[in-house]
């Protein structure tokens, strides 16, 4: 029903190449979520699939309709904008109701799907206000409601919950992935904060420079990562990166003070990209205080690590720090987090270390 | 068909305007440059004279009257409207409580009509029943204010109007301009320990700068276009002694038909305000790209 | 050390205050020598001074200035040529103003190649001395029949002010969102029925600036007031600038001054009443440059 196939899509704003070459299939019913740093297209992206911009290159297929010529209120697509975007001087029921105006569909039956919208989204006491007259959620409700007046066959979220403040935006992630599983219509959803792409897409895709580095599940993006660039961009705290020497299958950290040797779980794949030095791409969470029930690992190692910053950050504790020269960002129990100081003990975990390639930024496989 | 229609309303939309805008704008300027070149007098004759009508032109005392005048005016009434704008700007905006009144009274003579000022004027400063008789009036016997009808000081009566009308739109301006300033700025200064004076001198007037330039470009235009005040106020008299350019062409043009002469002077009149926009629209786009 | 510094800016802010209040006399002054001019009859006015108020006020000026003053070779008062002004300004004021609304919305939510280079065109267009346009524009009435009529000089008040309105309502839509026709565009609405249901509700306030504006400018035009319009067409500008230099029978400086209060009146009560929306005009078309 809502099925969407980016063919070689390709646009350039007069000599600049903003989206290069991109192939992507969405499946129907799918929560797709566009991210990557500014200026990486995904804006231009959504524009392009709402038609709000003309494709230089390539085409979109909506339901199997090429819709590539189709102006936006053809193509079946609603959009939930940045700021909202409601028409300032009408009312929220006709903010809801005005695609459906548009449309000439008449009165009684805009009457119906209204009362359907504003129940559902809770905002059925609120239909003679002015959009001036809401708080940041209500407004966020009704550009969600006019979305869902039109029945479309996919929705177009850009950034919506950037402009509210943190606990507002909980809430609404929250709500907006309760009414994804409700009405089960095609999302694409496109935002920098990658905590919100993690907690709501059934698929991430990820963009640099206008081309796509990865499309997989929030686990897929998180622990399989492609290049060092979408390993350092999802996560936060970030993934710590370590240059280590190779030898004998196993990795040096040579840096300074002492020397360590850790074992890897993909010796083939070391074994197979003759490099002498390598990236080691290892989470925070691999480096905490020492847990002796997993002490016993071959992959598990105790180090020395010299605490510079904490972080407290109520259910666990950052610590910022040397290790060896490197600096690493550790994750600690609250209450070690108290005492970690200088020569502070840690456990390293390299069970599941990831290896890029320090010159390509490529996964080693 | 619909799409098509669809596609280019907007373009659709501006023709009409575009279109009259290149005929009654810049293909009448072309028009009123090559007639300048013909020797036309009371029609259009197109036989074509070279700069025939420009050395005519320059060579007519009344035209080097006229321009002369116009520096004089154009310069005094800049300065004293800038000047005083300013001043009384700056007073406005040390939180002045009945501030929305005296608006309203420094703002009200740009609502009237050159003609009116002119007029108006034109019996203030009447030779012997104006401010001359007032001052005898009032003690001062030995007062002379004959300017209107004297021919080397008719102009300043014309600046003196000018300035009466325009300089609250000035005052407008610089109040906008230093109500845009960060109040952060000025915070910061009185920190510092600046005095008042000395805020306004060293930070606040230098951050005025493009409200200087606008208000500028302004009031050249203003006193370029200046002819309503001049008929109403002294004719161009006493003889033509406080004519400038622009009643100069329509004199030539329209009374002593002479279309040649007129539109080179409407030419040279052009010229000079492009004198003055043309830079500071190359200096705004060039501040803009960096 | 206190004190002193209080009584310094006392003295400060009271000369402040003075200074203020002398340039409102100033500014007020011409207005004040004008009404009471107006009301004096020739005896006191030849006998008094500019300041001195009427001692035996009399309307007869005003009378005279309204229905039987003589502008050239008529003596008809200013009456039919505040009818002229009429005619000719309400029409151009609304034509030109909704011409402008459509361009500026064309321009600034539908850009296409070209467009910016049109409203730099047209806002280089603001700027020239009207002169240069005299002549050729004089050739054109003529040859459509226009030459000094009410119609023709409509024509040219909504020519040359088009610039301005659409020079005002371009820097009013830029300011809204764009976002929202963005949303529209989704919504399924198309040019007109966006600028018709989101753009014209929001438009009041650069309506009534425009229009204002207009209104002021059309009113107290002279110069093309002067070229194209003839004896029973011209309008109260031109007519006042008659009554004034004409000097049948000895000048009669009050019914001058009553006629120029009776031209200025209209622009004045308009300012008066809306007076802030037409600095916002004045400030913001300046200060765009």
């Amino acid at each position: 029903m809502g099925s969407i196939s980016l063919n070689g899509i390709k646009k350039s704003f007069g000599e600049t190449e903003v989206l290069k070459d991109i192939n992507l299939d969405i499946k129907d019913g799918e929560f797709l979520i566009l991210i990557g740093p500014s200026g990486c297209g995904k804006s231009t992206l959504m524009n392009l699939i709402a038609g709000l911009e003309e494709l230089t290159g390539g085409e979109i297929v909506i339901d199997g309709n090429d819709v590539s010529e189709e102006s936006p209120k053809d193509r079946d697509i609603a959009m939930v904008f940045q700021s909202y975007a409601l028409y300032p001087t009408m009312n929220v029921a006709r903010n809801i109701c005005f695609g459906l105006e548009m449309s000439k569909m008449p009165k009684n039956e805009q009457e119906i799907i209204l009362k359907r919208v504003s129940s559902l989204l809770q905002i059925d006491h609120l239909l003679d206000r002015k959009p001036g007259q809401l708080s940041g959620g209500q407004r966020q409700r009704v550009a969600m409601g006019r979305a869902l007046a039109r029945s479309p066959k996919v929705f177009l979220f850009d950034e919506p919950l950037s402009n509210l403040d943190a606990k507002l935006r909980v809430e609404m992630r929250t709500e907006i992935k309760k009414l994804h599983k409700r009405i089960g219509t095609t999302i694409v959803y496109v935002t920098h904060d990658q905590i919100e792409a993690m907690t709501l897409a059934d698929r991430i895709a990820v963009l640099k420079d206008g081309e796509l580095q990865q499309v997989g599940t929030p686990y897929e993006i998180y622990n399989d990562p492609v290049s060092h660039f979408v390993a350092d961009f999802m996560g936060s705290p970030g993934m710590n990166f370590i240059e280590c020497i190779v030898k004998d299958q196993n990795l040096i950290i040579d840096s300074g003070g002492e020397k360590y040797e850790l074992s890897i779980p993909c010796k083939d794949a070391l074994n197979n990209s003759n490099l002498d030095v390598v990236l080691l791409g290892i989470r925070p969470e691999m480096l905490t205080e020492i847990q002796p029930l997993v002490a016993d690992n071959s992959f598990v190692q105790q180090i020395k690590f010299d605490v510079e910053v904490l972080e407290p950050m109520g259910a666990d504790t950052v610590a910022i720090g040397q290790w060896n020269e490197n600096e690493v960002m550790a994750r600690l129990s609250p209450e070690s987090g108290n005492t970690a100081g200088k020569g502070f003990d840690l456990q390293v975990d390299t069970s599941k270390a990831i290896l890029f390639d320090p010159n390509t930024g490529l996964r080693i496989r | 068909m619909f799409n098509f229609l669809e596609k280019n309303l907007p373009k659709i939309v501006l023709a009409p305007t575009t279109i009259l805008m290149i005929v009654c704008m810049y293909g009448f300027i072309i028009w009123t440059g090559l007639i300048s070149l013909t020797k036309s007098k009371m029609m259009p004759q197109w036989e074509f004279v070279g700069l025939d009508q420009y050395f005519r032109l320059f060579g007519n005392p009344r035209w080097d009257v006229a321009v002369d005048n116009l520096f004089v005016f154009l310069i005094l009434f800049i300065l004293i409207a800038l000047v005083l704008g300013l001043l009384l700007a700056i007073f406005l905006d040390q939180k002045i409580r009945v501030e929305g009144a005296i608006r309203t009274i420094y703002l009200y003579p740009m609502a009237i009509s050159f003609i009116v000022t002119g007029t108006a004027w034109k019996w203030i400063l009447n030779p012997g029943l104006g401010i001359e008789k007032l001052m005898h009036d009032w003690g001062f016997v030995g007062f002379e204010f004959r300017w209107l009808v004297e021919s080397d000081m008719a102009i300043y009566t014309i600046v003196i109007a000018a300035v009466w009308q325009s300089s609250g739109f000035v005052m407008a301006l610089f109040l906008a301009g230093l109500r845009g300033v960060d109040d952060n700025l000025t915070k910061a200064a009185k920190i510092d320990g600046a005095s008042t004076p000395r805020l306004y001198w060293h930070i606040i007037l230098p951050l005025m700068r493009p409200v200087f330039f606008s208000a500028i470009v302004i009031l050249t235009h203003i006193a370029i276009k200046s002819f309503d005040l001049v008929q109403a106020l002294t004719g161009g008299g006493p003889g033509y002694a406080s004519d400038l350019p622009a009643n100069f062409m329509y004199t030539y043009s329209f009374n002593r038909a002479q279309i040649g002469v007129g539109a080179a002077s409407a030419m040279i009149m052009l010229f000079g305000v492009l004198a003055v926009l043309i830079p500071y629209l190359y200096s705004e786009l060039r501040e803009k790209k960096s | 050390m206190n004190s002193f510094k209080l009584t310094n800016i006392n003295i400060g802010r009271t000369l402040i205050y003075l200074l203020l209040l002398f340039f409102a006399f100033i500014y007020l002054a011409p207005l004040y020598v004008m009404f009471t001019t107006s009301l004096k009859d020739i005896e006191e006015i030849r006998s008094g001074n500019l300041m001195a108020l009427p001692m035996d006020p009399t309307f007869y000026a005003w009378k005279k200035a309204w229905s039987s003053a003589c502008t050239g070779s008529e003596c008809r008062g200013l009456a039919p040529f505040f009818w002229n002004s009429v005619r000719i300004v309400f029409p151009a004021v609304i034509i030109s103003t909704i011409i402008g609304a459509f361009n500026g919305y064309a321009l600034a939510k539908w850009k296409f190649k070209g467009s910016e280079f049109i409203f730099g065109a047209l806002l280089f267009g603001c700027f020239i001395p009207f002169q240069v346009i005299l002549l050729p524009m004089a050739k054109l009435l003529g040859s459509l029949g226009l030459a000094n009529t009410v119609t023709g000089l409509v024509l040219v008040h909504v020519i040359y002010g088009v610039a301005f309105t659409t020079l005002f309502f371009r820097n009013y839509y830029v300011g809204i969102p764009t976002e929202l026709v963005k949303a529209a565009k989704l919504d399924g609405a198309g040019f007109f029925a966006i600028f018709r249901h989101v753009f014209i509700p929001l438009s009041t306030p650069i309506f009534v600036v425009t229009i204002i504006w207009q209104f002021t400018q059309i009113w107290n035009d002279f110069l093309f007031g002067v070229v194209y319009s003839g004896s029973g067409t011209q309008p109260i500008t031109v007519a006042l600038n008659n009554l004034v230099n004409t000097s049948v029978g000895g000048k009669e400086y009050n019914v001058d001054m009553a006629a120029a209060i009776i031209a200025a009146m209209p622009t004045l009560v308009v300012y008066v009443i809306a007076g802030k929306y037409f600095v916002k005009g004045l400030t913001a078309g300046a200060v765009k440059g």
